[in-house]
C-alpha cells in the first residue's frame, strides 16, 4: 500500500526525490509519512522512524533529526499491528490492541492536555473526579496535571472503557481509532469538523463518534486526509 | 501617543475609509506575486478570498483567510525555520491582512480591534513583508483606533517595580572588582576600535557612545506600554533556554509586563531575541545604530536589531553568536561574563545539534565534578549599566544575568 511501493524496496515521497529506496533488511509492512518524518512497520512488528525530530515524532526521546530509519527502542518487544503518522506525530495500536502515541500536542492530538485549549475554554469538561478544580488533574491529590506540548516518547494511551484498538489513521493534527467493538474515537484538531462530533471544537481526551452508534453502523475502517476523515462502516448483523 | 490620536465611535465610517486606501484597490494588485511552490489551488484560494474581500463579503472572505491561514502555517511548521520558502511565509501574511480587515464591524468593538491587531502581529512575526509592508501601516491604524479603555496610559496606581522588587531571594550582584574587568573606552575611534578590538576580536565597553540616544531618557514601562502595550510579541517562560520546561508563547506587550514584570510571578519571562524595531517602527526612532558596524562587510538593512525586555534575573546561559555584537543597554544593570572562543574547550558545549552553541556548564554555579576544566578558564566580566555598550566579537561565549528589570537592544552585524 503506498506509499510503500510493491516489493517494499522503496517507498515515494511528495517532494523530490519521488524514489526512495529503503533498506531490504528492514522487512517494510507499511510506511506512513508525515510532514517531516517517515514511521515504518516491520514484519516482526517493529516500529522504525526517521526525518525531522524537532516536535517529538520520532520517538526516540530527544528533538534531534534521524536521517536513517531507527529502531523505536521503547516499543521493543511489543508487536504492533498499525502504524499512523499525523502531519507531526504518530500513532501505533499494538497486536493486544493498545494504543501508543508520541510528538507534537498543539491540539490535543495526543490525547494530553494542551494549553491552546484551556486557554480558549475549549476544552471538554473532564469526567468530574472530585478532585477537578477545572484545570486538567492527574495524581490522587488532586494536584493538576501539566500542559504536555509535546512528548517524545511513545506513551500509552486508554480509550473510555478500556476498549481495544484495531485501526489507527491520523490526520494533519488529528487522530482517528477503531475499536474491536467496531466503534470509532477521535480526538485533536476539530476546527473543520474533522472530528465528527458535529461541531468544530477540538479536543483533548478521546471521544466516540456517536453518529455510528445512532445509526447502529459498525466501523470497520478509518483513513483520514490532512483536515478530513474516510469511514468505512456496515450494518450491524452484516458480516 | 498623543491624545488626538484617539478616535472612539465617530471613526465608524473614517477607520474602514483608512484601511480600504491602504490596501490595493483590485483583487489583482491585492493578491501578491508568488512562485511555484505554492501550489495552483492555494493560489487559486488566495484569488477567491481576494475576490470576497473586493465584492464586501466580510463573512465568507473572513473564513476564506482562516483556511489560507491554516494551511500556510503548516508549511511554516514543515522542515527548519530557515528552510520555509518565503512565499508560504508571504501568504500566511496575505491570510492575517484579510483576517485583520475582515474581524470587525464597528471600530467601537475593542475585542475586535485587538483581535485584528493581533492578527497584524502574527503577520509580522512568523509572515514575510507584503504590499511594502502593510502590515505595518495597519497595525498602526488599528492601534490608534482601539477604545480608549483598551489603551493604556500611566494609570494612577502604577506602581514602581524597580522599588518594589521584593524577591524571595535579593539579587546577588557578583563582586566585579574581584574578576578581571571588560576595558572601557570613551567614544574611540573607528581605527582604534577596528585595530584594538574588532579585528583581533577583543571585547570593550564604550562609553559615550549610546548615552544620548533618545531611548535612554524617554523609555520607561509606562511609555513601552503606552507605545506597544496592545502589540503581540514572543516571550520565553522558564528559568532559562536549556531547562526541560522553558517554552516560548505570544502574548501582548501588557500581559507581559503585568504577568511577569510588576507582580511576583514564579516563572520568569522573558521577551527575548525579538526583532520589536521592524514591528514597531515608532520604537525604532528612539534607537540609533552604532557607527562601527560600517566597519562590517555588510549593509546597514542587515544588521539584526534585537530587544530583550525583562525582569530582574532573566538569564541567558553562556552561549556564542556566529556574527558580532554590539549590546547596548537601556534600562537597568546586567552582570555579563565573557569567555574567548580560545577556552571553548573548557566550556563543555552541548553535543546535540540544537543547542551545540550553547555550554552546558551554570556559569554562576558550576558543577566542577561534571565540567573539571571550567573552573580554570579565565574570563572577563562587568556589569553594563544604562548608556553603555558592549562590544561581543563574534563567537566569543557570553553569559547574561539581569540585575534589574532590565532593557536591552543588540546589534547583530558582520
Amino acid at each position: 500500500a503506498l506509499p510503500l511501493l510493491p516489493g517494499a524496496r522503496a517507498y515515494v515521497s511528495p517532494r523530490p526525490p519521488f524514489y526512495r529506496p529503503l533498506a531490504p533488511e528492514l522487512r517494510a509492512r507499511r510506511l506512513e509519512l508525515g510532514a517531516e518524518h517517515a514511521l515504518l512497520l516491520d514484519e516482526a512488528g517493529q516500529v522504525f522512524s526517521w526525518g525531522q525530530g524537532r516536535h517529538g515524532q520520532l520517538g526516540h526521546g530527544t528533538l534531534e533529526a534521524e536521517p536513517e530509519p531507527r529502531l523505536l527502542e521503547a516499543l521493543q518487544g511489543l508487536p504492533m499491528a498499525e502504524v499512523a503518522a499525523g502531519g507531526w506525530h504518530s500513532v501505533c495500536v499494538s497486536e493486544t490492541g493498545d494504543i501508543y502515541i508520541w510528538g507534537w500536542n498543539e491540539s490535543g492530538q495526543l490525547a494530553l492536555p494542551t494549553r491552546s485549549l484551556a486557554e480558549d475554554g475549549k476544552t471538554v469538561a473532564r469526567e468530574a473526579s472530585g478532585l477537578n478544580e477545572g484545570g486538567p488533574s492527574g495524581g490522587e491529590d488532586g494536584a493538576p496535571a501539566p500542559f504536555i506540548a509535546l512528548q517524545p516518547f511513545p506513551a500509552l494511551l486508554d480509550l473510555p472503557g478500556g476498549a481495544d484498538a484495531v485501526k489507527a489513521s491520523c490526520g494533519s493534527r488529528h487522530t482517528a481509532v477503531v475499536t474491536r467493538t467496531g466503534e470509532l474515537y477521535t480526538w485533536g484538531w476539530g476546527k473543520y469538523g474533522q472530528l465528527g462530533h458535529k461541531d468544530t471544537t477540538s479536543l483533548d481526551r478521546p471521544r466516540r463518534v456517536e453518529y455510528f452508534v445512532d445509526k447502529q453502523l459498525q466501523v470497520r475502517a478509518v483513513s483520514c486526509g490532512l483536515w478530513n476523515t474516510y469511514v468505512c462502516a456496515v450494518e450491524r448483523g452484516e458480516s | 501617543m498623543a491624545e488626538d490620536h484617539r478616535e472612539p465611535l465617530a471613526g465608524a465610517g473614517a477607520l474602514r475609509e483608512t484601511l480600504r486606501v491602504l490596501l490595493p484597490h483590485t483583487k489583482e494588485e491585492l493578491v501578491p506575486e508568488l512562485g511555484e511552490k505554492v501550489e495552483r489551488s492555494v493560489v487559486r484560494l488566495l484569488w477567491e478570498a481576494a475576490e470576497l474581500f473586493c465584492g464586501g463579503c466580510r463573512r465568507e472572505c473572513l473564513q476564506a483567510s482562516e483556511a489560507i491561514l491554516d494551511y500556510s502555517w503548516e508549511k511554516l511548521n514543515t522542515g527548519p525555520w530557515q528552510d520555509v520558502h518565503k512565499d508560504w511565509r508571504r501568504v500566511y501574511a496575505f491570510g492575517c491582512l484579510l483576517k485583520a480587515v475582515c474581524l470587525f464591524e464597528e471600530p467601537g468593538d475593542g475585542p475586535a480591534v485587538a483581535a485584528a491587531l493581533k492578527a497584524c502581529d502574527m503577520g509580522l512575526l512568523m509572515g514575510a513583508a507584503i504590499h511594502g509592508d502593510i502590515l505595518i501601516k495597519v497595525a498602526a491604524v488599528l492601534q490608534a483606533h482601539l477604545p480608549s479603555g483598551k489603551r493604556p496610559g500611566p494609570g494612577p496606581a502604577q506602581e514602581q517595580p524597580s522599588m518594589k522588587k521584593a524577591r524571595d531571594d535579593p539579587v546577588s550582584v557578583p563582586d566585579v572588582a574581584l574578576e578581571r574587568p571588560v576595558p572601557r573606552l570613551r567614544c574611540p575611534s573607528l581605527q582604534h576600535f577596528r585595530k584594538q578590538f574588532l579585528v583581533p576580536g577583543r571585547p570593550v565597553i564604550l562609553e559615550g557612545v549610546a548615552d544620548q540616544w533618545p531611548c535612554m531618557t524617554k523609555w520607561s514601562l509606562e511609555y513601552i506600554q503606552d507605545i506597544a502595550g496592545c502589540r503581540t510579541v514572543p516571550v520565553e517562560v522558564g528559568s532559562r533556554y536549556t531547562d526541560e520546561d522553558w517554552s516560548q508563547t505570544l502574548m501582548t506587550v501588557n500581559e507581559f509586563i503585568s504577568r511577569y514584570v510588576r507582580s511576583e510571578s514564579r516563572d520568569v519571562g522573558y521577551l527575548a531575541q525579538h526583532q520589536l524595531f521592524d514591528q514597531i517602527p515608532e520604537l525604532k526612532q528612539d534607537i540609533g545604530i552604532p557607527d562601527y558596524c560600517c566597519l562590517g562587510d555588510g549593509e546597514e538593512e542587515e544588521i539584526t536589531i534585537n530587544a530583550w525586555f525583562g525582569p530582574q534575573g532573566t538569564v541567558s546561559p553562556l552561549h556564542q553568536d556566529p556574527q558580532q555584537n554590539f549590546l547596548v543597554q537601556v534600562l537597568g544593570r546586567k552582570y555579563i561574563r565573557l569567555y574567548s572562543p580560545q577556552e571553548s574547550e573548557a566550556l563543555y558545549a552541548h553535543e546535540t545539534h540544537l543547542l551545540h552553541n550553547t555550554s552546558q556548564v551554570d556559569v554562576e554555579n558550576p558543577d566542577l565534578e561534571k565540567f573539571p576544566k571550567f573552573a580554570e578558564a579565565p574570563f572577563l566580566s562587568c556589569v553594563l549599566s544604562p548608556g553603555e555598550i558592549l562590544f561581543i566579537p563574534v563567537q566569543y561565549w557570553h553569559y547574561v544575568r539581569a540585575l534589574d528589570l532590565s532593557f536591552s537592544v543588540s546589534f547583530w552585524w558582520s
